[in-house]
């Protein structure tokens, strides 16, 4: 789950987005999941990046999915944060049900990797 | 079935990929049935026999005409296909079917409320709602041959209708994924000048009726932007006289169709004769900021070749039940849901929802009750599937003969599950690479004659034939482990005819970059440029490859970057791994390590070797890295990449470039005060690098 996790997530590298294939339902699934939750976002400022993120994710060649979906998660965590902040829950509890979705897909997509807090530096 | 022997793995191999899998051999059961289990099929489709090798699968259709040129290639790359033949999609898709199986289901349609009715539509009810749409389109919407209409619908049976009533009528389709917004929608209007948008009030997703129709509006206003009206909006209903949407009908524009069909009810519409390479369809691609690219489908080339593919590759016979758990909106949908299917007569079942709604055990739930025995879907939903529901295929009594997967490369463990745990170990899968510009697949596995391997698609597929070209244009030898570019040399009936109403930019982007001579009207002088990078075994099997990966030449040994992290990964506390070129006095370059751990692992001496193990035993010794660093955290850029170039400098200890741009600039000191400590007391500084040295260092990670 990225939210409160403190950061959202990193890039996955090893497979798929630079390949072309008949990837266009990666582009077609994360802008449905940013559309809803463009739907469900309560502060304008948010609804209009989530609108312009969407836009990028139809249009922008394939390769730029994975960094749609790494700004996707951290709109989302900030519309999160945001209806915490007003202690609006009802509101939370939809937006972090996206939330997660986005990020399920993400990672399922190849476009995230699950991020992990910070560790020690140990010996090495 | 496994073979017990190692797989065989050359040095140049493991340059660029992981390491080559273990055959799997389809069961006798599958074989006993398969459509080509005769290994003569080969040699039909040889190069000696192409073109001509294509009869086979025009042959599998119902012409009005035939053809009297095959492949005419007198204006290239503009190729046409069965020149002289006419025929309808609509009436090869349903009308031939009648005679014989009126009654049977066309397809069976899974709403994703399970509390609804599942649908089945016979190929007779099919032809009825085909017929009287394709009156309605005519009729009330002015529509003639060549027209273009614009769908933007979701996954609901109005979708193969509309198509199919379009392709009886010779009007040219265009779907628009539902998911998409308007504005996406409106571009796609524009370019295509339709004046008619059809779509739908709403549609279930994730439990919820999802406003579908405020869409349209803002696909409208897009289109009138970029200087297109739209003439006539017609809205299906997803439940019958019950409007879903909150936004208003324009009274003049927008229409629902369930009240204009009254005045078609029985009506029958002759399928128009339409000459072989007329445009069925348009299917867009994202890409680009800039005009949205239409890759214009033709109707004779392209059903044949779906037809042709479907029967032999997804092993379609009449008596299956078939389920492409694919979106129609996308290339897929089309050829593997509508057109090959029905074209061979068989059950398809469509879905409404998302995999796992309202469970991960859904998909397997309708698999077991609808009894199907051909499954098909992507590597995202494999994973998604696998990741949150791992044993629920085990609790459903169903039993795939054949599975496809397509769209993306599958990483050989999860295929394994796919095959193991999804399949039961009975299926055989099929893994296919192509593109929605290519109409079916390019490179895949003949099930009942040539053996499965995890992580590779197969060889090119029946009458295609692939080649891999170096940027210098030169042939990468199979086995030589070396990536390249894949192309095919050679046309095939199901490959796009131009992008709709920019023809420069198709030649410019698909065939000038190899193109011999641009005067020449020979084939062989154009071969398609896909862009996609792969790498061919010894025994002609392709992987695609993401992009050719950066490569770490240790004593002459050329290791992938990816092939070393992927390694890496496999270590159970690894989260994060990347690979670097570090100065070696005696190989000249070595390989290190830097990986991040996954949280409740902490820093060990132990896991160092584990990660060094790892490599040795999927790569071989030869890549065992010099160090292996284990870091909090790696340099990234905001959009989460790992900065290769950065921590190189620190390996080499040269200049690590522009740090400014770094999410995390402050690892940067953290990871250099480690390991260059480190170093230090081990006595491994390395000499003064040479400026070359100095070069390759900045320039390592650009592929990133």
């Amino acid at each position: 789950m990225p939210f409160g996790v403190g950061h959202v997530g990193s890039v996955r590298e090893t497979r798929g987005a630079a390949v072309e294939m008949t990837q266009q339902y990666l582009a077609g699934e994360l802008s449905l999941l940013l559309a809803q939750l463009q739907a469900v976002a309560t502060d304008t400022a948010g609804v209009r990046d989530l609108a312009r993120l969407r836009q990028e994710a139809e249009t922008m060649p394939l390769l730029a999915l994975p960094s749609v979906a790494v700004r996707a998660l951290e709109l989302a965590d900030s519309v999160c944060w945001d209806s915490l902040t007003r202690g609006d829950t009802a509101a939370f509890v939809r937006q972090a049900a996206i939330c997660a979705e986005l990020w399920q897909f993400g990672v399922c997509a190849g476009l995230l990797e699950e991020g992990q807090p910070s560790n020690e530096v140990g010996a090495s | 079935m496994e073979t017990g022997q190692e797989a065989q793995v050359s040095e140049a191999q493991i340059a660029v990929h992981w390491r080559e899998e273990e055959y799997y051999y389809p069961p006798a059961k599958f074989i006993a049935q398969a459509n080509a289990a005769d290994p003569a099929i080969f040699d039909r489709f040889s190069e000696e026999h192409f073109p001509e090798c294509f009869k086979e699968y025009a042959d599998l259709l119902t012409w009005d005409a035939y053809w009297h040129t095959t492949l005419d290639t007198s204006n290239p790359p503009f190729w046409k296909w069965f020149v002289g033949g006419r025929l309808n999609a609509s009436y090869n898709c349903v009308d031939r079917h009648l005679a014989t199986s009126r009654n049977k289901a066309a397809f069976i349609w899974v709403p994703e409320p399970e509390t609804e009715d599942t649908e089945s539509i016979t190929y007779q009810e099919l032809y009825k709602r085909i017929n009287e749409f394709a009156a309605l389109l005519r009729g009330f919407g002015d529509l003639k041959v060549g027209d273009r209409v614009t769908f933007h619908l979701p996954m609901v049976p109005e979708l193969p209708v509309s198509m199919l009533a379009c392709a009886r009528l010779g009007v040219i389709h265009s779907e628009v994924f539902g998911g998409f917004s308007g504005a996406a929608c409106g571009d796609r209007i524009a370019d295509s000048r339709s004046h008619i948008l059809v779509t739908m009030d709403g549609y279930y997703r994730n439990g919820e009726l999802i406003d579908h129709k405020a869409k349209a509006d803002e696909a409208v206003a897009a289109a009138r932007e970029r200087g297109v009206e739209v003439d006539k909006v017609l809205v299906w209903r997803r439940h019958p006289d019950q409007y879903a949407s909150e936004s208003p009908m324009v009274p003049g524009r927008d229409f629902f169709i369930d009240e204009l069909l009254k005045d078609y009810r029985g009506s029958v519409v002759e399928p128009v004769s339409m000459p072989a390479e007329a445009p069925l369809f348009l299917m867009y691609t994202s890409g680009t900021t800039a005009r949205p690219k239409g890759c214009e489908h033709s109707t004779g080339g392209y059903l044949a070749y779906v037809a042709g593919t479907s029967k032999y590759y997804q092993d379609i016979h009449p008596e299956d039940t078939y389920w492409c758990f694919a979106d129609i909106g996308w290339i897929t949908g089309h050829s593997y849901i509508v057109y090959g299917p029905l074209a061979l007569g068989t059950t398809s079942v469509m879905y409404e929802g998302v995999p796992a709604y309202p469970d991960p055990g859904r998909p397997w739930r309708i698999a077991d009750r609808l009894g199907v025995n051909i499954f098909h879907t992507a590597p995202t939903t494999i994973r998604m599937l696998r990741k949150l529901g791992p044993d629920e295929p085990k609790k459903y009594n169903y039993h795939f003969k054949h599975m496809t997967t397509v769209g993306e490369p599958i990483e050989p463990e999860v295929w394994r599950w796919y095959h193991d745990v999804v399949g039961k170990g009975e299926a055989v899968i099929v893994d296919t690479w192509w593109q929605t510009e290519n109409g079916g697949f390019l490179g895949s596995t003949l099930p009942a004659l040539q053996s499965m391997k995890p992580g590779s698609c197969g060889p090119g597929v029946l009458g295609v034939y692939p080649v891999i070209y170096d940027e210098d244009h030169s042939v990468v030898e199979a086995g030589s482990g070396r990536a390249g570019n894949i192309c095919i040399r050679n046309p095939w009936p199901g490959i796009f005819q131009t992008v709709w109403g920019q023809p420069e930019r198709f030649v410019q982007i698909y065939y000038e970059k190899y193109c011999r001579n641009k005067e020449s009207t020979d084939w062989r002088d154009w071969p398609y440029f896909a862009g996609d990078g792969a790498v061919q075994a010894a025994d002609g099997y392709f992987r695609i490859l993401g992009r050719v990966d950066d490569v770490i030449n240790v004593a002459g040994h050329r290791l992938g970057t990816k092939e070393l992290e992927s390694a890496s990964l496999t270590v159970e506390e690894v989260a994060e791994a990347a690979a670097v070129p570090v100065m070696d006095e005696l190989r000249g370059r070595a390989a290190e390590m830097y990986v991040s751990l996954k949280p409740g692992f902490t820093a060990s001496r132990d896991i160092e070797e584990k990660v060094a193990k790892a490599i040795e035993t999927q790569i071989g010794k030869i890549a065992r890295p010099k160090n292996v660093w284990i870091v909090p955290d790696m340099p990234k850029t905001r959009s989460g990449k790992i900065m290769r170039r950065v921590i190189a400098g620190i390996s080499n200890f040269a200049d690590v470039g522009d740090t400014t741009t770094l999410a995390n600039p402050e690892v940067v000191e953290d990871i250099r005060h480690h390991v260059q400590g480190e170093k230090v007391a081990r006595g491994e500084v390395p000499r003064e690098l040479s400026p070359q040295e100095i070069e390759e260092i900045k320039v390592f990670g650009r592929t990133e």
